[in-house]
């Protein structure tokens, strides 16, 4: 190795930073917003032809899966509420002086972390099924935001570490409470970093919804699935489920984005 | 130079080998009891198996399974992952547009099955009620014919007879054969479950499914169910698998 490969590599870390959610794309990085233009323009105008062009299954298959769609979205929503709470306590657990809470929340994370999601849909449904008897809704709810608790736990966590140790020291200093500094102090400022991850999740989240439909949940897939094998239009019907899943992602990480900026907007830099 | 001939001697006992008798590779979603299952020796087994093997024997050719998941066992037909699809699959008309059948070789009802104590004795009494039924069979579309009953359509049969059994369903509908499987013998279910009523809707026919216009699978695959018939092998197997 040169001196000047071993210089860059002292200055320059290398960061691989790869989530499950699609990408977000941020106004410094053109090339990725030219990706996202034309993937956007691709599956717009690829539905549109389908549509106009070739109605005979197209427009049939698109007025079968409007209620799919609402069960997905509907399963995205609560789940990522509840995740939101999960994570929240979680993150605070992960970062508490409590032996018993930290152990606690770290053993979560690490159970969740360590089983697949599909493993874990299916144990909730049909496992735990035959002592607590829930509907399919709350059950894939349950599953989602569970599994999900634990990756917004450590967003959380690693949000309410950023915040510099000197506002801790001052917000003490003037007399409030370690409860008050984090809910006055630490957390309106955690939250301008925690949000654009819970974007992201929420993305993902919404993607991994389709592991519900093996739940028998109506999920968008699970309708594309019930009409294509019944119809015997495989390649028409999977289209359509992918284009749409694409377009629904693509509109939502434009508005994580968006949202992102705005909140920087008043940072230094 | 020795590694090659090896392979070429193997390639020549491979190939001589499948020539004696011809193979005809048969997917089938072994979660489908008595019919076609996986059994306690990981072997796919059942009635169909049986019947299939003895037509093979008669009409020489030899089935090999392969377990394939329901919801996407005819795209795979279609795109030649294997001759023939032998899983249950009842004879409907928009199936005959999408590919051939072979002679029916049983025939079957739907049967809806519910808890012990429903007292429910007709389908039509479940009006405002959820059935489950494995995606897309012609229980699935049993149901969907009733206005007013929602219907919940699971990956296989035995997922929504648990369902069934935690109580988040009222009621199962699938080919008698198998309902009489879980309701009557299952040593889980049988305690829980009952078959409420067998509806009517004309009788249904299981046939051997392959891809349209392949003749030759399909005429070895008659002159086996043929044979099996002739010789009242089909019978013997009934009572082996089924019963009475």
């Amino acid at each position: 190795m040169n001196e000047n490969a071993k210089r860059s590599q002292d200055i320059k870390p290398v960061v691989i930073d790869i989530g499950d959610g699609a990408a977000i794309p941020s106004r410094g990085d053109r090339g990725l917003v030219s990706a996202w233009k034309l993937s956007f323009f691709f599956a717009v105008a690829t539905l549109a032809y389908l549509l106009i062009f070739r109605p005979t299954p197209y427009v049939r298959l698109i007025k079968f899966l409007p209620d799919g769609i609402l069960v997905t979205f509907q399963v995205t929503i609560f789940s990522i509420l509840l995740a939101i709470v999960i994570g929240l306590l979680t993150g605070l657990g992960r970062i508490s002086r409590n032996r018993a809470i930290n152990l606690v929340a770290s053993t979560y994370v690490e159970i969740v972390r360590g089983v697949p999601l599909l493993v874990q849909l299916f144990y909730i449904y049909y496992a735990l099924g035959q002592f607590v008897k829930v509907p399919d809704m709350v059950a894939a709810v349950v599953a989602m935001s569970f599994c999900y608790g634990a990756y917004m736990g450590e967003v959380f966590r690693a949000g309410i570490l950023s915040i510099s140790h000197g506002q801790t020291e001052a917000a003490r200093s003037l007399g409030f409470n370690r409860w008050q500094t984090m809910y006055y102090v630490i957390l309106p400022q955690a939250w301008r970093t925690i949000l654009p991850p819970v974007g992201n999740e929420f993305i993902a989240l919404l993607k991994d919804t389709s592991l519900v439909s093996i739940l028998a949940v109506s999920d968008l897939l699970r309708r594309g699935r019930e009409f294509a094998s019944e119809s015997f239009l495989y390649f028409e019907t999977y289209t359509m489920v992918a284009l749409i899943y694409l377009i629904i992602t693509l509109i939502l990480s434009k508005l994580v984005s968006i949202m992102e900026e705005r909140l920087s907007r008043h940072v230094t830099r | 130079m020795f590694k090659r001939t090896l392979f070429t001697l193997m390639a020549l006992v491979l190939l001589t080998g499948t020539a004696l008798a011809k193979d005809i590779v048969f997917a089938t979603d072994a979660t489908w009891p008595p019919m076609e299952f996986v059994g306690p020796d990981k072997e796919i087994t059942g009635f169909a198996v049986d019947y299939m093997k003895a037509a093979g024997k008669e009409a020489g050719f030899t089935p090999v399974f392969k377990a394939v998941a329901w919801d996407g066992i005819f795209a795979g037909l279609d795109s030649g992952n294997y001759d023939a699809i032998c899983s249950s699959v009842s004879i409907t008309d928009e199936r005959k547009n999408a590919m051939d059948f072979s002679t029916p070789y049983f025939k079957v009802r739907q049967a809806l099955v519910v808890p012990k104590a429903s007292t429910v004795k007709n389908i039509d009494e479940m009006k405002g009620k959820t059935l489950g039924a494995q995606i897309s069979t012609t229980g699935h579309f049993a149901i969907k014919k009733v206005e007013g009953i929602k219907d919940k359509s699971y990956d296989e049969v035995g997922l929504a007879f648990e369902d069934l059994f935690n109580g988040r369903i009222d009621g199962v509908v699938c080919d008698d054969p198998v309902a009489a499987q879980y309701a009557l013998q299952n040593d889980k279910y049988k305690d829980a479950l009952k078959i409420a009523t067998i509806i009517e809707a004309g009788d249904e026919f299981y046939g051997i499914a392959m891809k349209k216009g392949n003749t030759e699978v399909l005429d070895l695959v008659n002159k086996g169910i043929k044979a099996v018939q002739d010789k009242g092998i089909d019978k013997e197997l009934q009572k082996k698998w089924i019963g009475q």
